[in-house]
């Protein structure tokens, strides 16, 4: 649990006060189905604006998370306080939500569907129509929205539910893995959307496994394992407490350096270079000399520890 | 409210303008017709002119039975459904002659004469026939029911006559002898009278359980895969974020109901157009005079009943996750709808007995019961007014709980849920 304490934000022992600038708080949120604690005594806490990451290994209670925010679930104790207020369902018009398993019906045309959405969630019929129209064109569905959704796509239906999720503007916006299934263009394209909104000052909480993502969008996250929070906090200050650990070598030739136990603790392959993980204390100009003088280097890079290390190295410690 | 209202239209619409929803409107009242037509214009088509030979000893009385017979062609029976007789033109008259030769060489030659067509039957009415009560039809086909009756009655009327005439009674006198008697039934309802038979009093009963059947049948199974789509497509969970399951259940029942409504309006103003001619003709239906009590309560009793039992497929669908475990769990609902048909005979022979009162009043039952009771005899309004009230609690408490088992189906995929897994659910989903 070294990475929980060590950073700034609260811990999932501790009991968080209310704070205004918070849209989202978990005070020892708890759900459990039977014998399964899905999630237990969760704490955490969401600031508005930007992007806030919710990681965790499968079945490590990111779905039964969100699911209790969005009101679908009830926790079997603990507090949810949305906007500062406790979760009633009146939040819900504020909340936008794209959940892991994509549905729309496949029978109604893509305008319709869309106005259908928004109208639910008190957009005007002409209203919703109008923004769905705007949004369809920024995502390239113009042609589409006279086609019933059954026709399109899987990736094309993704963008008509993320619209569906975004058109009545809302204040927070829940995304659960919302980059599976499309193609890079369209990637970008939501990327820069989810980014715009961030910086009009909506929340995002963005929920996934992809630490590639998380990384590059989010400025907090929280990791999950077994229903709890093992890691919550600013991203930028997580990665700093864990330290200048890593470093990326490529080279040619001999590789004894990298069995150099006093200095490397592990590494990683990636065929085209290595990621050497340094032992604790060690001095990275030592491995530098080693390696220099046996192998030619192309690079010698001191790096950020990546998400995914400290990912599997957090989970597999709790796990252990 | 909003939110219902937005998902009632969505269901309303979806199902209206689909092409099948066009096909059945239109093409059922079609095929319904087509069916009630078909067999009475078959039935019509064997009827032609048939053309007969009376075998007498006596051509006096072989005569009267002639008359007879073509003064009415094959037996009508007093009430509804004998519109085929009286209808034929006059080229349709059967053609019946008459044979004073009844030996054994003429019946042999007459043989002949059905086999090669010349003529389609005689009729073997000597002396000796007669006096045994026994005559015999010989044709191509054996006479059905309705040409024995007419002939039994024809020669039974000529014999009794004959008899009366021996006595001394002119023929006239007992014509007026044997005349038959009619009766006919008026029902007191709140110091009104209405004239209406047996039947008619049935034949309401049975519309209502005909239509409720259908609607019952088409929409409820309706209600149920649109619950089961929501599940399967996981469009429930963007639902549920946005509305709560009750305003979801709500919507989708009324939506759903108001389609059928639709469709049962349309054939209704279908069948008024095409049948208010023909029914303007039919006296026999004079006796059909619906009261405006009867008529609102099949309105209500049709779609309170309606409600409960599309509530109780939208609950099969909650369970269910596949269309296929929902229709092996469709007798649920089907049972309670064929038992209150079968208890239909005893509720109209003793509407008021204990066991029927307290029958009526089950939820389930109530929509063919106490509705059957009601055209009956009226029952005291207190018994109406607590079936109806206990159907509305039934519809509302069914909704709910079918609501909390919907928002639990977000959990669960792949199979049925079993009775001890729905409990725990609704567990979850308290609140």
């Amino acid at each position: 649990m070294n990475f929980a304490q060590a950073t700034a934000a609260p811990t999932s022992s501790s009991v968080i006060s209310s704070n205004r600038e918070d849209t989202v708080q978990l005070n020892n949120v708890r759900k459990c189905y039977d014998e399964f604690v899905a999630v237990a005594d969760l704490n955490l806490s969401i600031k508005a604006g930007g992007i806030y990451g919710l990681l965790g290994p499968n079945g490590a209670g990111k779905t039964s998370t969100i699911r209790m925010i969005m009101g679908i679930i009830v926790p079997d104790a603990g507090q949810i306080t949305v906007f500062g207020e406790p979760l009633i369902r009146a939040h819900m018009d504020r909340f936008g939500y794209l959940p892991e398993e994509r549905g729309l019906y496949r029978k109604m045309k893509v305008l319709e569907h869309l106005v259908f959405l928004g109208q639910l969630k008190g957009l005007s019929g002409a209203e919703a129509t109008k923004r769905a129209k705007s949004w369809c064109d920024r995502f390239d569905l113009t042609a589409w929205t006279d086609k019933k959704v059954g026709e399109l796509s899987k990736g094309m239906q993704q963008k008509v539910q993320f619209i569906g999720a975004i058109l009545h503007d809302p204040r927070l916006i829940i995304m659960d893995e919302p980059f599976t299934g499309l193609d890079p263009a369209n990637a970008v394209v939501l990327k820069d959307v989810l980014l715009e909104m961030a910086k009009s000052g909506k929340t995002i909480l963005l929920s996934t496994h992809r630490m590639d993502q998380v990384e590059r969008l989010c400025q907090s996250i929280c990791l999950i394992n077994h229903g709890r929070a093992v890691l919550e906090g600013d991203l930028n200050q997580i990665k700093a407490r864990y330290g200048r650990q890593n470093v990326q070598i490529k080279y040619d030739g001999d590789a004894g350096f990298l069995q150099e136990t006093r200095l490397v603790q592990s590494f990683n392959d990636y065929g085209n270079y290595v990621e050497v993980q340094l032992a604790p204390g060690a001095d990275s100009q030592e491995l530098l000399r080693l390696a220099s003088a046996k192998a030619r280097l192309d690079k010698f890079e001191l790096m950020e520890p990546s998400l995914e290390e400290i990912f599997i190295a957090v989970v597999g410690k709790t796990n252990a | 409210m909003r939110n219902t209202w937005l998902i009632l239209k969505r269901e309303y619409l979806q199902r209206v303008r689909t092409r099948s929803f066009l096909v059945l409107t239109l093409l059922l009242p079609g095929i319904m017709t087509a069916l009630m037509v078909l067999p009475a214009k078959m039935a019509t088509m064997g009827q032609k002119a048939q053309h007969i030979v009376l075998v007498t000893s006596n051509p006096q009385f072989g005569e009267k039975v002639r008359q007879q017979l073509l003064a009415a062609p094959v037996a009508e029976e007093e009430d509804e459904g004998s519109d085929r007789a009286g209808k034929r033109k006059p080229e349709d008259q059967d053609i019946i002659d008459v044979d004073a030769n009844p030996t054994d060489s003429e019946r042999a030659a007459l043989r002949d004469k059905v086999s090669t067509r010349q003529i389609d039957a005689f009729l073997w009415l000597t002396d000796d026939a007669i006096a045994a009560r026994d005559v015999t039809w010989n044709g191509r086909e054996t006479a059905d029911f309705r040409e024995r009756s007419w002939l039994s009655e024809s020669v039974g009327h000529i014999i009794q006559q004959r008899e009366l005439s021996t006595k001394g009674l002119t023929d006239a006198q007992a014509d007026e002898l044997l005349k038959p008697v009619k009766v006919e039934t008026v029902r007191i309802e709140g110091g009104r009278e209405t004239k209406g038979s047996g039947t008619g009093r049935l034949l309401e009963i049975v519309v209502m359980v005909m239509l409720l059947y259908m609607a019952v049948l088409f929409y409820g199974i309706s209600v149920m895969r649109s619950v089961l789509e929501e599940k399967t497509s996981r469009i429930i969970e963007v639902l549920l974020s946005s509305a709560s399951s009750t305003e979801l259940m709500a919507g989708k029942l009324l939506g759903v109901g108001a389609v059928g409504l639709t469709q049962i309006l349309v054939w209704a103003i279908m069948a008024g157009v095409i049948a208010f001619p023909s029914l303007a003709l039919q006296p026999d239906l004079g006796e059909l005079q619906i009261s405006p009590g009867v008529m609102a309560a099949f309105g209500l009793f049709f779609l309170l009943g309606y409600l409960l039992y599309s509530t109780m497929y939208a609950t099969i669908g909650a369970i269910t996750t596949t269309e296929q475990e929902g229709q092996q769990l469709q007798f649920l609902i089907i049972i309670p709808l064929v038992l209150s048909v079968f208890m239909l005979m005893p509720v109209i022979r003793t509407p008021d007995s204990a066991a029927v009162v307290w029958l009526s009043m089950v939820p389930f039952f109530a929509p063919i019961l106490m509705y059957a009771r009601i055209v009956v005899e009226t029952p005291p309004l207190w018994q109406i007014a607590l079936s109806l009230l206990l159907m509305i609690a039934t519809v509302s408490g069914l909704v709910v709980l079918c609501a909390r088992i919907y928002r639990i189906g977000v959990l669960i995929y792949g199979k049925r849920a079993t009775l001890p897994e729905i409990l725990k659910w609704l567990k979850y989903a308290k609140a």
